[in-house]
């Protein structure tokens, strides 16, 4: 296996760093502070064709596949990974049309979809602790050539700016995704809720009352290892979000330490300093080795849940980690929100630090990573 | 603990139950000052829990006001940070004032009044000695000069303790510390900071432009700065790992809580999660262990300066670890609910109160300094 990019692949990820230079970083703060979804962006974001490169066949766009996506993810968040989240979310719901779906879905939707024209938004949590358990849980009852949907998604992101959803809902045995449109009868989006971080991607539950679908929403059939599967793929793509913002972070630490005097020295002689950034450094390279090796098994078709739960599984413990340490550098300055007016900014450590906290999240079973992990220990 | 510790640590729960819990959300979200809780305190005298009974405070004990901090650390780190930054600065006064300033000095918190511990400065952070703010002898009076900034309660306090230099030439050695009563000519308050945690406990920025401040305001000599606010410091770190301790507490058991909620009694938690949680309990049991330890230390009149630095370092790290996990394991839960907060407010305490790497400084000289006395031989009578 090569970690070299192909051409068409460098060239994706420099156009996700122009498009951040220019779309992201003037109005990320304000986006952060007022909870803003930017709309208009979107369109712009399928124009630079970063929304279909999880669906290499349909979208014709050179280079396309998931090390590619995972690039412009890690290249966008650098800047403002609520965008990539936002992302990530739509592009799941893509791949899994695309791998699952029939050729009517794939019609119907995809094209949509990599054109901008459609959001995606995925939904698998609920209140219990794994779907399908709980007085809340999205059951799924066959009713005539169709189904009748009734229960509550938890904690969707792209709720309620989504055009389409893809919603796991119990059937007896297990977990069935259906495509569900936005407005569908019965389907309705909760308050927005308010989050810690990656502040530009709404997050809401989803609630079915009596919401009838028909056979041709199913995706994936009865295949119970489809949600399993799209949630580890998501863990790939998250996790490249969080070392955009740790090498993000890490740069701007490192600035910071080379202009920062204290006992006479810029602080980055220090000794203390150099290893706080060199661990921040590994730590963030090991993982995106590790993300490099998962996402090419991915674009290959190769199996790959062990080493995507690795992934998730080494990011629990250094994700946050890694902001926790740069803001340390900076000390005063890493924990504004709002630059002192005696200061010069930029000073996007507390704000990172809020956005890395959402992408190591444990929104899974409480045994996931570690025991898909342990499985593949021979 | 004894009985009257046991009565106090249950008073303090009591008010942090009715008075801290229900309003530390609304002040995180809006990042004002917590005013309220001054005349809340006002019955209770809490504010005073420092100050000496012969000056008419509460005279507890360190590990008694250890135990009523832990709590404020349970219910709000930030509320307990102003608690803990205007009893720091009373302490500066009890080291080294006279009897006049001690009687000063304290009078306001027998009122709730506020006090605040200017060290900090623009080009003098973790080097406390690299400060520009001057002292300049004018007949009866110093005159001060120049800018303070991160300074807990800088904005509310009603006294300072004020560091400017009376010989800059000789740097941390020319360093004095002063009493300065807040609203004298020349005291230019700014603005409160926007901070990630702890974002209701006031940060400002001020600065001092010619102003006059009475030659009996000097506390100890000129020149004793520096030994002043060290050993100030010394008695301040245990107290912040005091609030770090509660913070961890605190966001494990609503940690516990969730899991409770999430998991029927018929799904008990797996043991990956079950041992997540063991885990932090060993790590804040271990931390408050270390806490007490140096508050008995102090109490006993021993040296406590590495133990000190070791309990500031450890129960912050311990607070930062706890909440982290925490906020994994509650997963979106967290992240969209009150509960950020505690990672928000842990990430600071790591930086206040001298950032653990100039705590590791601390502890890394004491543990390399040579041995005091020669180690008595162990083989003898071996043979």
């Amino acid at each position: 296996m090569t970690y070299s990019l192909t051409e068409p692949q460098q060239i994706l990820g420099q156009r996700a760093r122009e498009f951040a230079f220019e779309f992201l970083d003037p109005i990320l703060a304000d986006l952060d502070r007022g909870q803003i979804f930017p709309k208009a962006l979107i369109g712009r974001l399928a124009a630079h064709d970063f929304l279909g490169l999880m669906v290499p066949k349909q979208s014709g766009v050179p280079g396309a596949g998931f090390v590619s996506h995972i690039e412009v993810v890690q290249a966008l968040s650098r800047s403002c990974p609520a965008i990539a989240s936002v992302i990530n979310n739509h592009a799941l719901v893509a791949y899994a049309i695309a791998h699952w779906g029939c050729e009517s879905q794939k019609n119907a939707y995809l094209p949509a979809m990599i054109k901008g024209e459609k959001l995606g938004a995925i939904a698998v949590q609920e209140e219990g602790p794994i779907p399908g358990d709980g007085p809340a849980a999205l059951l799924a009852v066959p009713q005539g050539s169709g189904f009748i949907l009734n229960g509550t998604k938890t904690f969707v992101r792209n709720a309620g700016v989504a055009d389409v959803y893809l919603v796991f809902a119990t059937i007896q045995s297990g977990l069935t995704g259906f495509v569900v449109d936005a407005g569908t009868a019965g389907l309705s989006v909760g308050p927005r809720l308010e989050t810690m971080g990656l502040r530009a991607c709404p997050v809401a539950d989803l609630s079915f009352k009596n919401v009838a679908v028909s056979e041709t929403t199913v995706v994936g059939g009865e295949d119970p290892s489809v949600a399993g599967q799209l949630l580890s793929i998501g863990a790939v793509a998250e996790a490249a979000q969080t070392v955009g913002i740790a090498r993000a972070a890490v740069s701007h630490a490192a600035e910071y330490a080379k202009r920062r005097v204290q006992f006479r020295h810029p602080i980055a002689r220090l000794q203390a300093i150099q290893t706080l950034l060199a661990e921040i450094v590994t730590d963030s390279h090991m993982a995106w080795l590790g993300i490099r090796h998962a996402a090419q098994l991915i674009e290959d078709g190769a199996p790959f849940e062990a080493e995507a739960a690795m992934v998730k599984l080494f990011l629990g413990r250094f994700g946050s980690k890694m902001l926790i340490d740069a803001i340390q550098i900076e000390g005063g300055m890493g924990i504004c929100e709002v630059v002192p007016k005696h200061i010069s900014g930029p000073l996007p450590l507390a704000r990172m630090f809020r956005d890395i906290a959402g992408t190591t999240l444990l929104d899974a079973p409480d045994d996931f990573p570690d025991k898909v992990v342990a499985a593949a220990v021979s | 603990m004894n009985p009257e510790q046991a009565a106090v640590r249950q008073s303090a729960k009591e008010f942090v139950a009715g008075n801290i819990i229900p309003y530390a959300e609304y002040y995180d979200k809006s990042g004002d000052f917590h005013a309220y809780l001054l005349e809340a305190t006002r019955t209770t005298g809490i504010f005073a829990m420092a100050v000496p009974t012969e000056y008419g405070g509460l005279g507890y004990c360190p590990l008694t006001q250890a135990l009523v901090l832990e709590e404020w650390g349970y219910g709000c780190a930030a509320m307990g940070t102003t608690l803990s930054a205007s009893i720091l600065s009373m302490e500066a006064v009890l080291i080294a004032g006279n009897e006049d300033q001690k009687r000063r000095f304290c009078k306001p918190m027998l009122e709730a009044g506020l006090g605040a511990f200017a060290l900090t400065e623009p080009a003098a952070g973790s080097d406390a000695s690299a400060g520009v703010a001057i002292a300049v002898k004018s007949g009866n009076d110093y005159i001060l000069n120049g800018p303070k900034c991160w300074i807990t309660n800088g904005g509310v306090a009603s006294v300072y303790v004020v560091f400017a230099a009376t010989d800059p030439a000789r740097g941390a050695k020319g360093l004095s510390a002063f009493i300065v009563e807040r609203g004298l000519p020349g005291f230019i308050p700014g603005d409160r900071e926007e901070k990630l945690g702890l974002r209701s406990s006031n940060t400002s920025f001020f600065f001092l432009k010619d102003v006059r401040v009475p030659a009996a305001n000097l506390l100890g000599q000129e020149g004793d700065g520096m030994k002043i606010a060290m050993e100030t410091l010394d008695i301040a770190r245990p107290a912040i790992g005091a609030l770090a301790v509660g913070l961890a507490q605190r966001c494990l058991d609503e940690c516990v809580k969730h899991l409770r909620r999430r998991f029927p009694a018929k799904s008990f938690p797996g043991e990956t999660l079950q041992f997540e949680l063991a885990d932090m309990q060993i790590e804040i049991e271990g931390a408050r262990q270390a806490q007490h330890h140096t508050m008995a230390l102090r109490e006993a009149k021993l040296p406590f300066t590495k133990e000190s630095a070791v309990a500031k370092t450890l129960c912050t790290a311990v607070a930062m670890n706890v909440t982290s996990r925490a906020m994994r394991l509650m997963g979106s839960h967290a992240y969209t609910s009150e509960f950020g907060k505690f990672m928000r407010d842990a990430k600071v305490m790591q930086i206040y109160e001298g950032t653990n790497q100039i705590q590791r400084l601390v502890i890394a000289r004491s543990v390399l300094a040579p041995p005091r006395a020669a180690a008595p031989a162990t083989t003898a009578g071996k043979k």
